[in-house]
């Protein structure tokens, strides 16, 4: 019962926002002529031939692997309420200084991986606490200063490949640099296939996948179980409150967006390792921002955005089938767009709800607290008066915001 | 004047019939409870059209639920409201405003980005061919800043604006909107004492021209200043009426605090002779560099509870920051026992056994959207039971926080409840009990029974009079005059960031007590 309780939300909440997805792009697609029912066809169309089949569900896993360690990503930041948004250009920085690692040198097999792994991790950390010292030192907001990095990045990025190093011939249309030697290729999952007494497609099963479930269950534990995931979750429920219980708040934020950033730098690896051994000009792009998406959708929950993930590269795997059947490959982009859309909503209204019933009977208390006491210059001197930052303290404001300002009121205010 | 865009009627109830001239605004009876707490009963209020009646009390007296109550944000469990004579019901602020109720709140409201028509327009805009009319906007602006000798340039921006314009902004925000009684919660708080003066002649203006104003304040010298007449609210109820000119701000005092005697009493001493706290010379500036807590020095011993006295404001919460080691002090050193731990972080101070009971429960005690065995863990993330190694103990924090919700009566429906379903009492019996748990050597207890049941008050204070009496040192902030004067062995009074009297807590009286509080009587020890 309380399991079912717990589980209500994070499970129903989703899955009730994705079918309201899926009926608004359903009517979007009706309305721009195109029949929704043909393209949901295509999209659970995974093909006729088993060995069709399983190439088809290697293509959403090996989608999913980098998707799930880039809600991974945004998650572990958006515990503790920052918004990691340059995430993008973290792994993007990471993929293609791992690149020239891997590639300038030639060592046994796991060392080989272990080094270009390492350097992905240390670049992706480097390029998130970036974010995190100025925030820290200079109190800028890590979205703007983590957007902007993006820029910084993707140019270095470009700089890099295009400078220092460059692999490919010149004049070669698609620019890369230098390729991964073999002792640096992650050995593909196929022989599971056999195992399970499936069809071995012909595409590789990318082997990160055992890496991105080891890094998704070590965060779990780390988030759930862990002094520092409680501590990393207090400061993103109350930061008042948890620098009060002896959190270091500016310490929390370097760790976090180092970790966030650690983890970023995986991201381009189940490609780097798997498929191209090459970072090229045309390495998958975006992954930092859908796994904002994938976050969200996943609740910031490990299990969840594994589940978020493979939905994503699901969706994405139609990308192809549709546009070879004629239609529109964007009605993907306004699917998706509109599961985002409607899981924050969803989670917003939920959490409401969950709030109001939990706070029956607690809440009128609460509005008599603050009355009773806090009051004049003492309760926010040097805070400025902030009404102590986050939603989290939104208590009872609703009944305020009628007043006749037009402006939200602080309940806290009207102390006397 | 009264295009405001307030939607809503009042409902005229049963017209009683006035004797004499109406009051501008009277209450009957008013009775507002929250479950576990009476915040205010009986509440008789009659304020005359044209002047300006101060509401006087001490924090949690009960003086903002009961304007809450007159402007309508919730509603009264018994009691009637007469406006004009005239009995109202108040639904929102919108048919408070509608009855020419209108509220300058204590922090101003205003968009900085915004001119001062822009802001006072701000929903109840006039429009014509739906587009802002500006130029009547300006027009009503000139008016009532002329008529009430405001003195506002309709097209200012507000950033441009001092705290004093700013507040005349609120106050022709809610005249533009038709307000005929104004009520301002603790004007002058954010006042510097000639901005004071200035919003005392303003006041003036607004009575001279047939306006009513609520006063509220704890600030006697200026509500004996301002005010025609002066109503006072202890501990939920009005206590009686003053007159300004006849009544000493030492009589108001008396009235404000009672004359009763305290219950949480505790006279044997169990002061033990040595120090779990000793603050010497401690300063703490503000962000813009004015001392907040001035040198202060104090002492903490063993089985000691020591009192510290004052308005809020004063400097308390800062001395308790920097206590907690959530402020950095700019000077002086804190020792606890034997280690100086001045630079210490926050987490060392708790592992090295200070508890801590913050003023702000939801701000710096709990975390509401958490489990109560999540909050049990919340300041003891180090230490166990709550916690293994690097590991959170699950098990070990619901079976402590199923205990100290037995041991310390915490109602709830268990561990795995959400923070924010208790009331405020069981959250702060929660706090207490959690505290209590990690046998702290000191407890900083600020305003420990604020906003909880008299039941729940009652049984914190056994809680630290008993932890006092197995040798725990207590530094107690409160409000409450009885309270400090019951609990504490010593009592330090704090104004303007300095700690200026000592007193002997068995000789003084809350009446002298408030005297030291608000610098009318100085300096001495008892």
């Amino acid at each position: 019962m309380t399991l079912l309780r717990r589980l209500g939300p994070t499970v129903g909440v989703p899955v009730f926002a994705v079918l309201v997805a899926v009926v608004i792009s359903g009517v979007v697609m009706a309305v721009l002529q195109v029949d929704p029912f043909e393209v949901f066809r295509v999209m659970f169309d995974l093909g006729d031939t088993p060995s069709q089949q399983m190439t088809a569900v290697v293509v959403i896993l090996n989608r999913a692997v980098p998707l799930f360690l880039a809600g991974l990503a945004v998650a572990v930041a958006f515990r503790m309420g920052l918004f990691n948004i340059g995430v993008e250009g973290q792994y993007r920085l990471a993929t293609i200084v791992a690149a020239a690692a891997g590639a300038a040198v030639t060592l046994p097999g796991p060392l080989h991986l272990l080094l270009i792994v390492g350097v992905a991790v240390v670049v992706g950390a480097f390029w998130a606490g970036i974010v995190a010292v100025l925030k820290v030192t200079r109190g800028v907001s890590e979205v703007i200063s983590s957007i902007m990095l993006n820029f910084i990045a993707l140019g270095i990025a470009s700089f890099l490949l295009t400078g220092p190093f460059r692999g490919s011939e010149p004049g070669a249309s698609i620019i890369s640099t230098a390729e991964i030697p073999e002792s640096g290729w992650m050995p593909g999952l196929n022989g599971i296939f056999g195992l399970l007494g499936l069809a071995d497609p012909p595409r590789q099963l990318y082997g990160f996948l055992v890496v991105a479930v080891v890094v998704g269950i070590a965060l779990a534990v780390l988030l759930d179980r862990t002094r520092f995931g409680f501590d990393l979750r207090a400061s993103g429920l109350s930061p008042s409150a948890a620098s009060a219980s002896g959190v270091n708040a500016r310490a929390m934020v370097l760790k976090t967006m180092l970790l966030s950033g650690a983890v970023a730098g995986l991201i381009g690896l189940p490609d780097l390792l798997g498929a191209t051994r090459s970072y090229t000009t045309d390495f998958t792009a975006g992954l930092g921002f859908l796994g904002i998406a994938v976050a969200l959708l996943g609740r910031n929950n490990p299990l969840g955005i594994a589940f978020a993930a493979l939905l994503f590269s699901f969706l994405d795997r139609a990308l192809v089938p549709l546009q070879i059947e004629g239609l529109p490959a964007s009605v993907i982009t306004i699917i998706q767009g509109t599961i985002v859309l409607a899981v924050v909503i969803a989670n917003e209204v939920a959490r409401r709800i969950a709030r109001r019933s939990a706070e029956r009977g607690g809440a009128a208390s609460d509005a008599a607290a603050p009355g009773d006491g806090s009051t004049s210059t003492g309760q926010s001197a040097g805070g400025g008066g902030a009404p102590a930052g986050t939603a989290v303290q939104g208590t009872g404001a609703g009944v305020s915001r009628t007043a006749g300002a037009g402006q939200a009121d602080d309940h806290r205010g009207a102390g006397a | 004047m009264a295009a405001t865009g307030a939607t809503g009627g009042t409902a005229p109830g049963a017209g009683a019939g006035p004797e004499g001239a109406p009051y501008a605004v009277e209450l009957r009876g008013i009775t507002k409870r929250f479950p576990g707490v009476v915040a205010n009963k009986d509440i008789e209020l009659r304020v005359r059209r044209g002047e300006v009646h101060a509401i006087v009390g001490e924090n949690g007296a009960g003086k903002s639920t009961l304007m809450k109550t007159l402007y309508g944000m919730h509603r009264p469990d018994e009691g009637q409201i007469l406006l004009h004579g005239r009995e109202v019901r108040l639904k929102s602020p919108a048919d408070a405003i509608e009855a020419g109720i209108g509220m300058v709140h204590q922090h101003f409201m205003l968009a900085d980005n915004f001119t001062v028509l822009e802001n006072i327009v701000l929903g109840s805009e006039p429009t014509r061919g739906g587009r802002l009319d500006r130029a009547e906007a300006r027009r009503r602006i000139r008016e009532i800043s002329d008529r009430y000798s405001l003195g506002l340039d309709p097209d200012e921006l507000v950033e441009n604006l001092g705290v004093g314009a700013r507040q005349r902004v609120e106050i022709a925000k809610v005249l533009y909107r038709g307000a005929t009684t104004l009520i301002l919660d603790e004007p002058t708080a954010v006042l510097v004492p000639q901005e004071v003066d200035e919003l005392f002649g303003n006041l003036a203006e607004l009575t001279r021209e047939g306006l009513t104003v609520i006063f509220i304040s704890h600030k006697l010298d200026e509500v004996r200043k301002v005010a025609d007449a002066i109503t006072v609210i202890r501990r939920g109820t009005t206590v009686g009426e003053a007159d300004p000119k006849t009544t000493t701000s030492h009589q108001l005092a008396e009235l404000m605090v009672g004359s009763e005697l305290p219950s949480p009493e505790t006279r044997a001493s169990t002061v033990r002779d040595r120090p779990v706290l000793q603050v010497r010379d401690v300063t703490v500036m503000s962000a813009v560099g004015r001392p907040v807590v001035d040198g202060a020095t104090l002492t903490v011993r063993e089985g000691e509870v020591v009192g510290i006295a004052g308005v809020e404001g004063n400097g308390q919460a800062e001395l308790v920051d920097a206590i907690m080691g959530l402020r950095q002090p700019t000077a002086g050193t804190l020792v606890l026992g034997d280690d100086d731990v001045t630079g210490w972080s926050t987490r060392a101070r708790r592992e090295a056994g200070i508890g801590f009971i913050p003023e702000d429960r939801h701000r710096q005690g709990m975390l509401l959207d958490a489990t109560l065995w999540e909050n049990r863990i919340l300041g003891h993330q180090t230490r166990p039971p709550a916690v293994k190694g690097p590991f959170i103990d699950r098990r070990g924090a619901r079976t402590d926080t199923a205990r100290i919700m037995r041991e310390y009566d915490v109602r709830a429906p268990g561990p795995d409840a959400l923070a924010v379903a208790l009331s405020g009492g069981n959250q702060q019996k929660l706090i207490v009990g959690r505290e209590m748990s990690a046998a702290p050597r000191l407890l900083v207890a600020a305003h420990p029974t604020r906003g909880v049941d008299v039941g729940a008050q009652a049984v914190i204070w056994e809680l630290l009079k008993d932890a006092r009496a197995e040798g725990m040192g207590i530094l107690l902030i409160s409000a409450d005059l009885d309270e400090l004067i019951g609990l504490s062995d010593t009592l330090q009074v704090m104004l303007r960031g300095r700690l200026v009297a000592t007193l002997d807590p068995a000789r003084v009286t809350p009446e002298e007590l408030g005297g030291y509080m608000t610098g009318a009587r100085i300096g001495g020890a008892a």
